[in-house]
């Protein structure tokens, strides 16, 4: 085997992994219910945020969750605690990027964007690397 | 305009691609007029670091002129010649008010892939995956730099360009280690790498007091760079005993801290390069983690070992056993570059801090795969190539 494909062969667990890890997280976004909450923690004292409504897409959904807030320890800031309410139909996928949002127009008053134009170009090889990207303020743990 | 494309692994090109634009109101264009390589792009070029596009801008350590700012700029205005760290930071998240810059919660716009694989995301960087929030690099004309009031810093006139490059990244990185690693004047601290952040973190330990400082590495042209530019004295581990050298060298007690600047490709003579080599070939492992391994086992006890070589995800035969019965503190971080960046430009003005050396090729980007040849296969004494867009 040449140097090019011993390093795809090591090169591949990781990114299948992630991907099938991305993909698995996504399928269960679509899944209803089954809830338990989503947290972010964001700089910001909590008497700040309760004077006013958080900004951002997670408004858009609010009436389809339930949100809480409390004072992180240590001087940390303010936890915002996101469930999904019984019979909703937004996705965890959708909470975690309208709570990744919100966090940062909370600390930044913007969210950043990523580069463009793009310079890559679409291969067989890159199609499930941009599908997980596509979404990549959905996915993950939070 | 013109840049250097990932074009698959061990392919690159110079193409064009379309002039970046400001995307957010905290966003500058930056003329690239340094931009260098780094040793861990070799990890993104040789596959490693598997979350590449065809077509994406390497590059992230570089240097160059504001041309275009963005309405919510307020430290910088067209005309100023910047230095930029590498990781994006938007400097009023927690952790960048602990000065933990590269772990910014808002600078990374693909945080799912490295939560899913690490747990949680650490923030984006320039030219270094879409891991890393898919950043187009530095090595092209032109380069978009958001949060441009917390990333890019104003070089002082007294700096030339070509000292003022490294801070962006290789100096930033040393210096993190070194003081993160906790270095203390009277301490013996040895470093792993010989490359431009291995010296970096060498020069930073003496600065911060240090009695010794040793850096080891295989390649005699970099050793003689330690010697003459840094002050430090060296190990070719091909040559001796490291681990015995080193306990000699600290009366017995082993190095105060150790400094790993390797990372997930390091060489070694012997049968252990050859197990980590087929482990991670064979898929039984990401990343060979041969200086750890070594840092781990010489340090003194309650000792500090800080893991600056960038590792992707799994590693065998980790020394825990030593780590634990040793009481040592094992720490690592991409650099936080923003909390170092201003220091340095100062010390480089006094003269504490030179960094010409490293730069021993300098070429138009059009030659820049030539330049990433020379630099992964160390032809030609090459320690840095450093790229004129």
């Amino acid at each position: 085997m040449n140097r090019t494909g011993k390093l795809l062969l090591t090169a591949a667990p990781i990114a299948a992994g992630a991907a099938a890890a991305v993909a698995v997280k996504r399928r269960r976004a679509r899944r209803p219910a089954a809830r338990r909450r989503h947290v972010v923690t964001v700089f910001k004292p909590r008497f700040e945020l309760e004077s006013t409504q958080l900004p951002g897409s997670l408004s858009e959904i609010a009436d389809q969750l339930e949100i809480t807030l409390a004072e992180a320890p240590g001087g940390r800031g303010t936890e915002i605690a996101v469930r999904i309410r019984d019979n909703a139909t937004v996705t965890d996928g959708h909470v975690r990027r309208a709570l990744r949002e919100t966090q940062s127009l909370i600390e930044t008053g913007d969210v950043l964007l990523p580069s463009g134009p793009p310079t890559t170009r679409p291969t067989l090889l890159n199609r499930p690397l941009q599908m997980a990207t596509q979404h990549g303020r959905e996915g993950g743990l939070l | 305009m013109r840049a250097l494309q990932w074009e698959g692994v061990n392919k690159l090109a110079v193409g064009t691609v379309p002039d970046p634009e400001l995307r957010n109101p905290g966003d500058v264009i930056v003329r690239v007029t340094r931009t260098v390589t780094c040793g861990s792009d070799l990890h993104l070029l040789g596959g490693y670091i598997p979350f590449m596009e065809k077509g994406d801008v390497l590059g992230h350590e570089f240097l160059g002129e504001i041309v275009e700012a963005g309405p919510d700029v307020r430290n910088h205005r067209v005309g100023d010649r910047v230095v930029v760290s590498s990781f994006i930071s938007c400097g009023n998240c927690w952790y960048c008010d602990q000065k933990l810059y590269s772990l910014c919660e808002n600078g990374n716009t693909n945080p799912a892939i490295t939560e899913t694989l690490w747990g949680h995301a650490p923030s984006g960087c320039f030219g270094y995956s879409h891991a890393m929030g898919g950043n187009a690099g530095s090595h092209a004309e032109y380069i978009r730099v958001p949060f441009a009031d917390v990333g890019a810093f104003t070089v002082p006139d007294a700096v030339s360009d070509e000292r003022a490059l490294f801070a962006s990244d290789s100096a930033s990185t040393g210096w993190m280690g070194a003081d993160l690693g906790g270095v203390k004047p009277g301490d013996v601290v040895a470093v792993w790498g010989a490359g431009a952040v291995g010296q970096m973190a060498a020069r930073a330990a003496t600065l911060l007091g240090a009695a010794r400082v040793i850096v080891i590495d295989r390649l005699e042209n970099r050793l003689q760079q330690v010697e003459q530019h840094i002050g430090a004295e060296t190990l070719n581990y091909e040559q001796t005993d490291v681990g015995g050298e080193l306990r000699e060298r600290s009366g017995g007690r082993g190095p105060d801290v150790c400094i790993e600047a390797v990372g997930m490709e390091a060489h070694a003579p012997g049968a252990q390069f050859a197990y980590d080599q087929i482990k991670q070939q064979l898929r039984l492992q990401t990343d060979r983690p041969i200086a750890v391994r070594e840092a781990i086992h010489a340090c003194r006890k309650g000792g500090s070992v800080f893991v600056l070589g960038v590792y992707a995800g799994f590693v065998d035969k980790f020394p825990l056993g030593a780590l634990m019965n040793k009481g040592l503190t094992v720490r690592g971080a991409q650099m936080h570059g923003q909390r170092y960046i201003p220091m340095l430009l100062d010390r480089m003005a006094k003269g504490e801090l030179v960094t010409e050396h490293l730069a021993t090729h300098v070429l138009p980007l059009d030659r820049a795969p030539e330049g990433y040849r020379m630099f992964k296969e160390k032809e030609d004494g090459c320690v840095r190539a450093v790229f004129l867009p």
